[in-house]
């Protein structure tokens, strides 16, 4: 039956912070979606929500890891972010050497003159009916930030409704189904494709941010109130 | 209708898909619930994967619905939305409406879907009218679907049970991936100028059994061989609409022709 007490009201914000987390870490994750799969846009060709869901779930399982070790919340949500990371990056490292031994292209970016931190020129690199290829310094050290921030979210969204239930299996999954209603959310406002935060539609983040608070507080006001059965 | 992702013509009505979709979802699992609690076996799992597959449908043509205003992110994601509306909603109805849980999750996954919906549209400014109501259906579909699959494989709606069959042994990885393909998958695959309506579904009638086909193996571990049944009435479904599928590609392919390979020096 359903119990309420003051605790829940914690574990309420915590999903909420986390799935808020999850829906800004989208917007750093350089997607290119299938423009980028054929070289012809800048970041990792595939969609967000692979892309986010591919490291939110490495971000659980290092989690989970660290839950059987200890309950320290700060350890556990940076375990999860550090996984989240890792896995972002060796997508995106991955991804380049298919970019650039495989294709034969320059990592570039076509929505910046220059690199904000190489400052490399850009355009001279930018093959002609391209906008952009390959995921080029920006690009990955936005990716490694959105990894951080979708690992942190998704093991807070964990950890909280571990406190509560007590079942891995059924946080984990709750955990993943919060994460991917944030993560499409972000995904819809940035339109499937993102360069990372030198683009100018991170500029939308602000509305992101509302969607996602609104849409985690009523899931979560719900995912708090299930209990781990028996 | 702009329609930058394809999508033809709807033969079927939308009206009478959700009504076959959310009855059919409801009377399988309620069927398989009774039936299995009054002879006290699991021969009747498989009407649950029916009503799955009733959903699934309903669930793929709304997203071959939304799909054809082109929402920029891939297909993928919106089935995947829907199964993560519907794995919340779904368990919480199960956890506090007993018998009565999934008609309790099902509302409560289309209250989310409106809601996310809604916010797509006010706050993302997506202007994608029928996104609520797509919205609204994949919810339902999510959860009739993993309501659905966990009682194949748990054999009767009981929360303890379907945690410690389902949830504790790790089945529900299995069935929320198979349960998301099935939805997104076939519009998916099936996109395009030339998508037909009756393809896509008839299409999702076969990855709707493949589901109904893991969920069904993975019940063999559960319920034991009475989920054979399951899983041989899967596969008849899986291989009559395949067969049936393979017959409406045909009649949309333009022709099929050998050309040989390119002659020396061709290009």
């Amino acid at each position: 039956m359903i119990a309420f007490d003051a605790n829940m009201v914690l574990y309420i914000i915590e999903i909420v912070i986390g799935g808020l987390l999850v829906g800004v870490g989208v917007h750093f994750v350089p997607v290119g979606g299938a423009p980028a799969a054929m070289a012809q846009a800048t970041g990792v060709g595939t969609g967000t929500v692979q892309l986010a869901a591919g490291s939110g779930l490495t971000g659980l399982l290092s989690a989970g890891l660290m839950m059987g070790v200890t309950d320290n919340i700060a350890l556990i949500v940076i375990s999860g972010a550090v996984g989240a990371m890792i896995m972002v990056d060796a997508t995106m490292i991955v991804g380049n050497w298919v970019y650039i031994y495989g294709v034969g292209v320059p990592p570039v970016s076509a929505k910046v003159d220059y690199d904000p931190i190489t400052k490399e020129p850009q355009p001279p690199y930018i093959s002609p009916g391209t906008v952009g290829h390959g995921i080029p310094t920006v690009s990955f050290v936005s990716g490694t930030i959105g990894g951080l921030l979708g690992g942190a979210g998704g093991s807070l969204i964990y950890y909280a409704l571990m406190s509560i239930n007590q079942n891995p299996g059924l946080s984990g999954f709750f955990a993943i189904g919060i994460f991917v209603v944030n993560a499409v959310i972000a995904s819809y406002n940035i339109q499937g494709t993102i360069e990372g935060f030198h683009d100018p539609k991170f500029k939308r983040v602000p509305r992101a941010v509302q969607a996602c608070l609104v849409a985690s507080l009523v899931i979560g006001i719900f995912a708090v109130l299930i209990t781990g059965g028996a | 209708m702009s329609v930058a992702a394809g999508g033809g013509e709807s033969k079927i009505d939308k009206t009478k898909l959700m009504m076959y979709g959310l009855g059919g979802g409801v009377l399988g699992i309620y069927l398989t619930h009774v039936l299995n609690t009054i002879t006290g076996s699991g021969y009747f799992s498989f009407l649950a994967g029916l009503g799955v597959i009733a959903a699934v449908v309903m669930g793929s043509d709304a997203v071959r619905r939304v799909c054809s205003y082109g929402i920029g992110t891939g297909v993928p994601s919106i089935g995947l939305m829907a199964m993560g509306m519907g794995l919340v909603a779904a368990w919480f109805g199960l956890s506090i409406g007993g018998v009565a849980g999934p008609i309790i999750g099902i509302a409560i996954a289309m209250g989310f879907g409106y809601f996310v919906g809604l916010l797509a549209n006010r706050i993302i400014k997506m202007n994608i009218p029928v996104m609520e109501e797509v919205l609204m259906t994949l919810g339902g579909a999510g959860a009739i679907v993993l309501i659905g699959l966990s009682v194949v494989v748990s054999g009767e709606i009981s929360y303890p049970l379907i945690i410690s069959s389902v949830v504790d042994t790790g089945y529900i990885a299995i069935i929320f991936i198979a349960g998301s393909l099935a939805i997104l998958h076939p519009f998916n695959a099936n996109l395009g100028p030339d998508e037909t309506q009756d393809r896509t579904l008839v299409h999702t009638i076969s990855t709707g059994a493949l589901a109904m086909f893991a969920a069904g193996l993975a019940s063999l571990a559960t319920i034991g061989a009475a989920g054979f049944l399951t899983v041989i009435i899967a596969v008849i479904i899986w291989i009559k609409t395949f067969m049936w599928y393979f017959q409406l590609v045909k009649r949309d392919s333009s022709g099929v022709v050998g050309t040989g390979l390119l002659p020396e020096g061709g290009l």
